[in-house]
């Protein structure tokens, strides 16, 4: 079909432009009538690390070391991740005067969110610095694989991204399902505990959770200065991969539906 | 661009469209019931056996009363929905859909920020939009409430901005429902200036609107809808007339 109007929602130029505004719009969005503004993006991890540390360090006393170090370096994350999936389940209804819009290009949005969880969580890696320092510990060269660990976490995130908002456009039920869903995946992730200790067949078990792999190659970089296990962060990639071109059929196929059922 | 190698603007060919009675979200619960009962949605027919053909530079007007297909001709030309069974072609360059004008706007933003990311939605590159930044506030006549949040704005403000907005992109294809009245009257004077700018640049235009006469001005030519079929097709005094008599008719018979 001759259709520049229609071949101009596949240039990247044009996608690049539009996931630009979007994440700015994102940004204003949340923060224009906040008091504290961008400042949230830090205290909400920063709350969450004091109540854990009280908890667990100083009531249940788990013998982590480096535990405030250790703390962070799975909240923030697993913040990214989980705040990513809930603002994706509602982005699409939440954005209808947009999705409504004529040649608007619906398939940006669940990047979307997911672009300006990273955007927070970058933001708030320099606090995550202070307190490995304060730990006394420091960088080391095995650092470079750190934005290979979050371009993973960010495939990982966008796939199932899309399958979020596609299914919440259906079922309304979805987005209380992924709430639910996320609240038991946290304690099976070791967000707060470290399950390097647990025998084999649990191990492998609970390493089959791609968050508790992503977690360890996060700790391995900044708490041991080792280069995390190579075989199951490729392994996640590729399942990644495979997740978000099916996600992406799956959100395309409904995307015609989509502005029906608004 | 606008006449361009001999396919028309629009192409309507055998074009079906129902929807379900009760479309929108299902919860899993009526999901779940569906299936122990067997369960047809009810169709509700929108477009039945369309098939019509716009040219190039063409400007064409379709009436029709309330839920007689209008709006969803409209969708299936902006592709925000498809055919069941037909064809749908659209042919040329940009689209200016002005249509719910001001929707896209979100009211905590300012007037800039809207602009720039509408301008952006619209397939403007950011040099685009600073480059025509100016001339689209000055059309609009927002002055310095272009700094201000959109929801101290007056609603003619709003749909000035829109119009504004939504015409700078010098579109090929002009999609217009009922938005001729916009804002106040002095206002409303200039956006029929600048659509009839369109209409003498030859830029195909598609328009929809209850007030036949403003119609008259704009379109040389009518699509007469009634029940989701073509009543009529031709110059617009004729078809006019024949929607206005049907009209009368239905009047005095009811």
């Amino acid at each position: 079909m001759s259709h520049r109007f229609l071949a101009k929602q596949w240039s990247l130029i044009y996608v690049r432009d539009v996931l630009r505004v979007l994440v700015a719009r994102d940004f204003k969005l949340r923060y224009k009538r906040s008091v504290l503004g961008i400042a949230w993006s830090l205290l909400v991890p920063l709350a969450q690390l004091a109540v854990m540390y009280i908890v667990f360090k100083e009531i249940l006393r788990l013998t982590i070391p480096h535990y405030t170090s250790f703390l962070l370096a799975g909240i923030l994350p697993w913040i990214w991740f989980q705040s990513s999936l809930i603002t994706s389940s509602m982005t699409i209804v939440e954005n209808r005067e947009l999705v409504k819009q004529v040649g608007f290009p619906i398939a940006v949005l669940p990047t979307v969110t997911v672009l300006s969880q990273m955007i927070h969580f970058l933001l708030a890696l320099p606090i995550l610095a202070v307190f490995l320092l304060i730990d006394g510990l420091r960088p080391t060269l095995a650092l470079v694989a750190l934005p290979l660990v979050i371009l993973v976490q960010f495939a990982l995130t966008v796939s199932l991204a899309y399958i979020v908002a596609t299914l919440q456009v259906k079922f309304r039920d979805t987005q209380y399902l992924v709430g639910i869903c996320l609240l038991l995946f946290s304690y099976l992730t070791p967000v707060f505990w470290d399950f390097s200790g647990i025998p084999e067949p649990f191990y492998s078990i609970f390493m089959l959770n791609p968050m508790a792999c992503l977690l360890t190659a996060y700790r391995a970089i900044l708490l041991h200065g080792q280069l995390p296990a190579a075989k199951p962060l490729a392994a996640l990639a590729v399942l990644s991969s495979m997740v978000l071109s099916s996600g992406c059929i799956v959100f395309l196929r409904a995307r015609d539906r989509f502005v029906e059922e608004l | 661009m606008s006449t361009s190698n001999g396919y028309p603007a629009i192409l309507f060919q055998d074009v079906w469209k129902s929807f379900d009675r009760h479309a929108g979200q299902i919860l899993l619960r009526d999901r779940l019931r569906h299936m122990f009962h067997s369960h047809r949605p009810e169709k509700f027919h929108a477009l039945r056996d369309i098939s019509f053909r716009i040219e190039h530079g063409e400007s064409v007007a379709v009436i029709g009363h309330n839920g007689a297909g209008k709006s969803t001709l409209l969708n299936l030309t902006t592709k925000l929905c498809r055919p069941d069974r037909g064809v749908v072609e659209v042919h040329g360059g940009r689209i200016a859909p002005l249509l719910d004008l001001g929707a896209g706007f979100h009211p905590d933003l300012t007037g800039a920020e809207n602009v720039c990311i509408n301008a952006a939605l619209l397939g403007l590159s950011r040099r685009d939009v600073r480059k025509q930044f100016d001339s689209i506030v000055d059309f609009a006549e927002i002055g310095d409430f272009i700094n201000e949040p959109l929801r101290t704005y007056s609603t003619g403000m709003m749909m000035r901005l829109a119009f504004s907005v939504a015409t700078c992109v010098n579109p090929d294809l002009l999609i217009i429902d009922e938005v001729l009245g916009v804002g106040d009257l002095g206002f409303a004077v200039k956006c029929r200036e600048r659509i009839m700018q369109f209409r003498r640049a030859e830029k195909t235009i598609l328009c929809v609107s209850h007030s036949n006469d403003t119609l008259k001005d704009l379109c040389e030519r009518a699509i007469w809808l009634n029940k989701g079929e073509v009543m009529d097709d031709g110059p617009i005094q004729r078809v006019v007339e024949a929607y206005k008599n049907a009209m009368q008719e239905h009047a005095v018979a009811g």
